[in-house]
């Protein structure tokens, strides 16, 4: 029925099987898991810094990556977590290992890192630029300071403005924002204001979320309690409009549902998950494609450490969807580009050889219902698919075997 | 074996007493099951009864007593507790001399012992009260032996106590069954006459037939004549239950056991039939079971329309071992080809599908239970109708009449306000009440049976705190001011979601449905108008509105399978589920019309 998962091993238990490194040129993604306080919405792993080693966290990702990390990967993503949380010699000694090990500073054509603006001033900016990051990532969330407040964030508005213009001096010329809305209380209005404000700063690439109450989250809680309330659809639906609209003014293309960003800026290792391509992600947490087998790392930081030294596979989870799931998995997520997908490309990113494709009956039903449309047979979600791109993915689903 | 050294009973009570525990200690002190092979409520064989902790079927065994030096063959059936299975027990009762009344000391006198003892008075049975679970820390073993004596009369002054969980008292127990049961009176050399009480279907073997010797002896090899269905069989194996199947030969007068021939004819094997020799002198047929007296309606259909005629071989096959519910073919507007099927109560009903589901391996959609009305047409003739969507126009009939039971509600005497309340509720009538004990009352009803159905069981546990336990049996067929509420799905109507009202609670109970159905039917990409209707009139109606926006904001790398693990999720539901004109309606959907947590 679904792919067939299965624990790899208790959590404190030694691998079952040696794992190879990535083949060369794998896009690598690293999770710094520290963030200066935890915000209230999220679900990554990520923990408060405060009375953390994160020396010996440091050095286990350095060891994991010794094991598994590609050889000149085309991109590579420092996400966490909040990596401009470390010190610039943090920075520095980190990534330099990392360039011994993957030489990525000259075969990667992009090198994010994530930060937050109160950990992010022109020096890091420059830091990091120097040490080969080509595009920083700025959470700013809300331009409201009650909002950010509300969202436990340790920044102000004010902050969030600085961090950009110190990296723009810095000399960083790929830089991303991200922001949340259909915040409780807020109107589309209110939203296309703020949205505005954002864009007139000339970011290359905007990411912006409809906010959601992942389980978990201190959020969730106060959703179940009746403390917060979720916007209702179609106010989600006005901001989500909004967004396409206002980007659409500014000169950037929706290339994903939340993603915006000028020509020739999108970022490319985001763009290899949609197309459903191989990935290795170390640290604690971090997931990883490799063939047809996905796996993820303990979610846990001393436990991730104790096991990357015991015996360098912190894994606790893996699943080798079979070619069917492969295809429709392929679908769901191709069809999140504005680029569309067309049935060969999804056979072959999915590997999937059987002469019959049995995405086309879908396909055409979706066609039918007006959720997708297709040109030059290439497929894409019309306006009205757009929104309802989950439901989608379970018709995809839902004729799985 | 001499009928002298033979002794025939069952065990009956109310639902959990301890019936089938009390067997499992019967099995162990008599040596029948090995130590290791023991395991709690033994007779208790089907899933379903394990996982539900319930007897749903009576099973029979046969065990082996000393008493005074002489060895005794007891034949025991276990019977099962609840109202539904009523059935099980009257055919567990013509099977046997005598009965263990089994009344848990902490409990008391509920419902069902008072409705099972008079069966088996009825029946003509001696009666021995036994009190259970004497060690448990609130047994009252006098005050339990006061009300059996109020709501029974019987002498209870000398009856057992035992804790069929510990073993205290069953051997003494024992002693006095073989002291106070007669021995089975048929000669061994008389005619041959076996009821039937029971068959299950084995695919090797074919049909097994449980049955009792009433007189004469029966042997391997001889042809066998079922009187009833005019059907010669060859006896290939004749055996006892131990609880295996025990071969045994020959079978005599009240012996208690098996019959194989090989039967692959469902239709050969009635419960209740007479067995005797081909051939042979002619006899009498025994008086066999009474029909039993369908409650309940509802409708079952295939939920993939092509699984109509797996679904026809299951109830036949399934009507083998359970011949207490009923079954024809109808058709819906809406769902096509099902069965429409009569029960003993709903969880009968729920029994039996839930048995077809794994047994059979079929999915159904099931509709609400509904009851049987009389319509009493213009030219005063009478007609039945056991489907709502039978009932003709208000222009062609002069008055519906629906069945009314009598309903005997047992509580502790603190809860009488709330039963009061919630019989007023359910347009139930006062008959009268009576004191069992100081602390126990027993209240008397009549209510519509629809209502009963309707929700009145549920509402009686939760406002009795669980304590209340009510017995009921149809005792008229009375006009009331009934109507047919309609449910319509984007202006169709759907036939299998009628029901009969009373016109004082259609609105409420037209709104409180559709409301159900809103919840249950999931969001389409287009509005869902759901309606209530009393005639052209409609009542109440309900919007699903479409579905415009489902989309998560992040996919990443990591959240790929998480995201797809969720999303299989939403879909998981959609087993049971019909489509209707373009709305997929899930089974849950089709039993809107009926009570439960509708207030919110
Ligand atoms: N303490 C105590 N518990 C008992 C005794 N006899 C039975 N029980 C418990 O009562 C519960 C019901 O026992 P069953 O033997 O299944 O009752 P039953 O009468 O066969 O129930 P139905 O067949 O469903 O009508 C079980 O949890 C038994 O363990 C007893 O003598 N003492
Ligand atoms: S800074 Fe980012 S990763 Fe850290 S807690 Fe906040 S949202 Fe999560
Ligand atoms: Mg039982």
């Amino acid at each position: 029925m679904s792919a067939t998962q299965k624990p790899r091993a208790a959590p404190e238990a030694p691998p079952t099987a040696p794992r190879e490194r990535a083949p060369t040129g794998t896009p690598l993604y690293v999770h710094l898991p520290f963030c200066a306080a935890k915000c209230h919405y999220c679900d990554f792993f990520s923990v408060p810094d405060k009375g953390q080693d994160r020396a010996a966290n440091l050095n286990a990702i350095q060891r994991e990556a010794e094991l598994y990390a590609p050889r000149n990967p085309r991109t590579v993503f420092i996400g966490g977590g909040t990596p401009s949380l470390l010190s610039i010699a943090e920075l520095t000694e980190f990534l330099d290992n990392l360039e011994r090990i993957t030489s990525f500073r000259s075969s990667a054509v992009e090198v994010t890192a994530e930060c937050n603006p109160e950990s992010l001033d022109r020096d890091k900016a420059r830091a990091l630029l120097d040490l080969g990051v080509t595009r920083l990532s700025i959470g700013f969330q809300s331009l409201h300071d009650e909002v950010l407040q509300l969202f436990g964030r340790v920044h102000s508005v004010e902050q969030s403005f600085a961090a950009f213009e110190s990296a723009r001096s810095a000399g960083v010329t790929d830089l991303n924002i991200d922001l949340i809305y259909a915040i409780p209380g807020q109107t589309p209005e209110a939203w296309e204001q703020d949205l505005g404000r954002v864009l007139a700063l000339g970011a290359e690439h905007l990411s912006a979320y409809n906010l959601t109450f992942e389980e978990e989250t201190v959020f969730h809680r106060w959703l179940s309690q009746g403390r917060l309330a979720k916007s209702p659809e179609e106010v989600e639906l006005a901001h989500f409009e909004v967004t396409r609209r206002l980007t659409q003014a500014a000169g950037l293309e929706a290339y994903e549902i939340s993603n915006f960003a000028r020509t020739n800026r999108h970022c490319r290792h985001n763009v290899n998950y949609w197309h459903n391509g191989t990935y290795l992600g170390i640290g604690p947490s971090a997931v990883s494609k490799v063939g047809a087998t996905r796996g993820g790392n303990l979610k846990a930081i001393l436990p991730y450490n104790r096991r990357i030294e015991a015996s360098g596979d912190a894994r606790t989870w893996e699943e080798t969807p079979s070619a069917t799931e492969r295809l429709f998995e392929t679908w769901w997520l191709g069809l999140r580009l504005a680029e569309g997908i067309s049935a060969s490309e999804a056979r072959e990113r999915a590997d999937f050889s059987a002469s019959e494709d049995p995405a086309l009956a879908i396909t055409a039903g979706l066609v039918a219902d007006g959720l997708i449309e297709e040109t030059d047979a290439r497929f894409r979600l019309t306006a009205r698919g757009l929104p309802l791109a989950d439901y989608v993915a379970r018709r995809f689903l839902a004729a799985a075997p | 074996m001499d009928t002298k050294h033979i002794r025939n009973f069952c065990i009956i009570a109310h639902i959990d007493h301890g019936k089938s525990t009390l067997a499992d200690r019967m099995l162990e002190v008599t040596g029948s099951v090995d130590k290791r092979d023991m395991r709690a409520q033994l007779l208790d064989s089907m899933d379903l009864e394990r996982e539900r902790g319930i007897t749903i079927k009576a099973s029979a065994v046969t065990v082996y007593h000393v008493y005074k030096g002489t060895k005794y063959e007891l034949n025991l059936i276990d019977t099962p507790g609840h109202v539904d299975f009523n059935y099980e027990v009257q055919k567990a009762l013509q099977a046997c001399e005598g009965a263990l009344l089994l009344v848990d000391a902490s409990q008391g006198v509920e419902a069902q012992t008072v409705a099972n003892a008079y069966l088996a008075v009825e029946a003509d049975l001696t009666v021995l009260p036994v009190i259970n679970k004497v060690d448990l820390p609130h047994a009252q073993p006098e005050v339990v032996c006061e009300e059996i004596e109020n709501s029974i009369g019987i002498d209870s002054s000398d009856a057992s106590r035992v804790s069929a969980k510990s073993g205290l008292g069953v051997p003494e127990l024992l002693d006095r069954i073989v002291e106070k049961i007669p021995a089975p009176t048929g000669l061994p050399d008389a005619p041959l006459r076996c009821l039937i009480f029971d068959a299950v279907y084995n695919e090797y073997r074919g049909i097994i037939v449980y049955m009792r010797v009433v007189d004469g002896t029966i042997k391997e090899r001889e042809q066998i004549h079922m009187l009833g269905t005019d059907k010669v069989y060859e006896a290939v194996e004749l055996g006892r239950f131990t609880p295996e199947m025990k071969r045994a030969g020959v079978l005599g007068p009240g012996d208690v056991g098996y019959f194989i021939s090989n039967i692959k004819q469902l239709g050969d094997v009635r419960i209740g039939d007479t067995m005797t020799l081909y051939k042979g002198p002619k006899v009498k047929m025994l008086p066999g079971y009474r029909p039993p007296m369908h409650m309940v309606y509802a409708d079952f259909f295939p939920t993939n329309s092509g699984d109509f005629e797996s679904l026809r071989e299951g109830l036949a096959t399934l009507s083998l071992s359970d011949s207490s519910f009923s079954f024809e073919a109808v058709t819906s507007e809406a769902l096509g080809f099902g069965f429409r099927c009569g029960f003993l109560g709903l969880l009968h009903m729920e029994i039996v599908q839930e048995r077809l589901e794994r047994e059979h391996d079929l999915d159904m959609i099931q509709t609400a239970p509904t009851v049987t009305y009389k319509i009493k047409l213009k030219d005063g003739t009478l007609s039945e109708i056991h489907s709502p969507g039978q009932l003709p126009n208000p222009d062609q009939y002069e008055e519906i009449l629906e069945p009314y039971a009598r309903v005997s509600i047992m509580v502790p005497a603190e809860f009488i306000g709330n039963v009061m309340q919630i019989a007023a509720d359910h347009r139930g009538t006062y008959v009268r009440q009576e004191h069992l004990s100081p602390t126990r009352v027993q209240l008397l009803y009549d209510i519509p049976l629809a209502e009963l159905i309707y929700d009145f069981f549920d509402k009686l546990k939760s406002s009795t705190r669980g304590y209340g336990t009510l017995n009921y049996d149809i005792s008229e067929f009375k006009p009331s001011e009934l109507v047919k509420l309609r449910i319509l799905v984007n202006g169709n109507e759907i036939d299998a979601l009628t029901s009969i009202v009373h016109k004082e609670q259609a609105e409420f109970r037209g709104r409180s449905a559709i409301k159900k159905m809103r919840k249950e039917i999931a969001r389409h990409l287009f509005e869902i108008a759901i309606q209530a209707a009393v005639g052209a009139r409609i009542i109440a109606r309900e919007t699903i509105s479409a579905l415009r926006k489902d989309v998560t904001a992040k996919c990443y790398g990591g959240d790929i399978t998480r995201k797809r693990k969720l999303l299989e999720k939403q879909k998981a539901g959609k087993r049971r589920m019909r489509q209707i004109g373009n709305v997929d309606i899930p089974q849950k959907a089709f039993l809107a019309v009926l009570g439960g947590d509708d207030e919110d």
